[in-house]
């Protein structure tokens, strides 16, 4: 039988789409940040910015998710751990597992440096918080076992960046999403912006207590995802311009909108890596020019996965 | 074993909706937020003197290789051992996952409002929790030996239930001598819902 319509979905919106951007964005910046403390250079401030941020992006991307359940109390069967174990062919069960272990490992790993921070304890709850005789102990005991949990938090971050890609891919009807290249872009740009919110912290709230070879080396690395998305983009346009009508259809759907165009590709990536790459060869200098560049890469990862969600073209033989 | 299909033959649909009809009263699913567990499509194709209308009836395709099954993280959509996928509403979160996995636009909500709305409606409500719904096959009715709502109600005798693992069921015959044809076959779904072309 032919197809007969085409048509877009109303279920997942951009509540989802700021989902999908700070569950990746928020293990990638927990990820980037540990790795760097751990093999590259000790950093107490940017582990503890890191996890923080992190897991708030974290919480705030899955408290959205779970606002629009339908039967929240039955959301209990994936945050068990042997949820997975029921439904280990889902991708949003280990999703979750993975989410739930990131934030329990991040907050584990940075809690040894906010006990003895001097300006987190005199803070009204949290300082309070912190004082308290059993999480010193915690840090204590955490502090014994802190590049294991490192790699907990690394390895649950990781999948919780790929994650985001793989739950769309494992949509079938939608060419835009079934296929293997979706959870490369959304890695790619988890990681992106991530660099770009790290930046953003360390030129805004602790310029002077960060190395500057790490600012340096974020900036490089940047310009180097900025660059794949690019790359990846464009392939996803060659893709979806020739073999079925439902992927081309996407295709018309993403480059006729000025959303899509001059919002992500133009503002979200090609600006951004003129503005990085001056400033990386000393053309700008000062904080303003990478700041607004990382501000750029943000608006452009939550695009990306916005015009995503909503250039998925069903065809139906009705 | 039992593996059950339906076969629709599109020659005799008639777009009288009455598949429709005794599905919601047999199922109480949400019609006042238009959502039906079978739906009839009505279409037009061609120009001129050679236009034509179809009538397309829409339901979930019982997959052998369900992608809503897969994606669901509760596991409270499942498949029978006689072939049927179903949903265990206690143990639906309601993410909707399976709605977008699903290429027959076979899934949606079934919210607390509707349950509200629902007691009035249908008096006895059998639901109790909000989850994701869908076609059974009206698994209740197969268990004790009876023809699913729609299939029973169809006047044209469009709907046609059987077993396709006994090849003298007439149902089966159309599926395996290639009359009855599935939709969307090349994702990979393997549905049980097979249709006889407008001729």
């Amino acid at each position: 039988m032919e197809i007969m319509s085409y048509t877009t979905q109303d279920m997942w919106t951009w509540w989802f789409a700021l989902y999908l951007f700070l569950g990746g964005m928020g293990a990638a910046v927990i990820v980037v940040s540990f790795l760097t403390h751990m093999y590259l250079r000790e950093e107490k401030e940017l582990v503890m910015w890191g996890a923080l941020s992190g897991v708030a992006m974290l919480g705030l991307g899955s408290g959205m998710l779970f606002l629009h359940l339908l039967h929240k109390w039955a959301a209990i069967y994936i945050l068990t751990p042997w949820g997975i174990l029921h439904k280990p062919d889902s991708w949003i069960a280990w999703g979750s597992q993975f989410i739930l272990w990131l934030q329990i490992a991040a907050v584990l790993f940075a809690l040894p440096f906010m006990v003895e921070k001097p300006r987190l304890l005199r803070w009204p709850i949290i300082g309070n918080v912190l004082k308290m005789e059993i999480v010193r102990n915690v840090a204590a005991t955490a502090a014994r076992f802190q590049t294991l949990l490192g790699w907990v938090a690394i390895i649950t971050g990781l999948g919780t960046a790929v994650y985001t890609g793989l739950l769309l891919q494992s949509f079938p009807a939608v060419v835009l999403w079934h296929n293997p290249a979706v959870p490369i872009l959304f890695t790619v740009s988890a990681f992106s912006t991530s660099m770009a919110w790290l930046l953003i912290v360390m030129y805004v709230f602790i310029y002077h207590r960060v190395d500057h070879t790490i600012r340096a080396l974020y900036e490089r690395v940047d310009i180097g995802l900025i660059t794949a998305e690019l790359v990846v983009i464009y392939s996803f346009f060659n893709y979806t311009l020739s073999g079925s009508e439902s992927g081309y259809r996407s295709a018309e759907l993403l480059w006729n909108d000025s959303g899509w165009v001059l919002g992500f590709v133009v503002c979200g990536l090609m600006i951004p890596l003129v503005m990085e790459l001056r400033c990386v060869f000393g053309r700008w200098t000062g904080k303003v020019p990478i700041v607004t560049a990382s501000m750029l890469v943000l608006s452009g990862g939550y695009l990306l996965r916005h015009y995503f969600m909503a250039a998925g073209v069903y065809a139906y033989p009705w | 074993m039992t593996r059950y299909v339906m076969v629709i033959d599109l020659n005799t649909c008639v777009g009288c909706n009455a598949c429709m009809a005794a599905c919601s009263l047999e199922n109480q699913t949400p019609v006042w937020s238009d959502h039906w567990r079978t739906y009839v499509h009505d279409r037009e194709s061609g120009a001129g003197n050679s236009v034509r209308r179809h009538f397309i009836p829409r339901l979930c395709n019982h997959c052998s290789n369900p992608p809503c099954m897969t994606v669901c993280p509760t596991g409270a959509t499942y498949r029978t051992s006689d072939g049927v996928v179903l949903v265990d509403e206690s143990l639906c979160m309601g993410c909707q996952a399976c709605a977008l996995a699903c290429p027959y636009k076979a899934r949606y909500p079934y919210t607390h409002a509707d349950i509200k709305t629902g007691k009035e409606y249908y008096g006895a409500l059998r639901r109790k929790a909000p989850s994701m719904d869908k076609c059974s096959f009206c698994h209740h009715r197969l268990k004790v030996g009876e023809l699913p709502a729609c299939v029973r109600t169809c006047p044209g005798g469009s709907r046609m239930l059987g077993d396709l693992d006994n090849a003298a069921h007439p149902v089966a015959e159309l599926v395996h001598n290639g009359t009855a044809k599935p939709l969307l076959a090349h994702l990979g779904t393997r549905p049980n819902v097979y249709y006889i072309p407008q001729r």
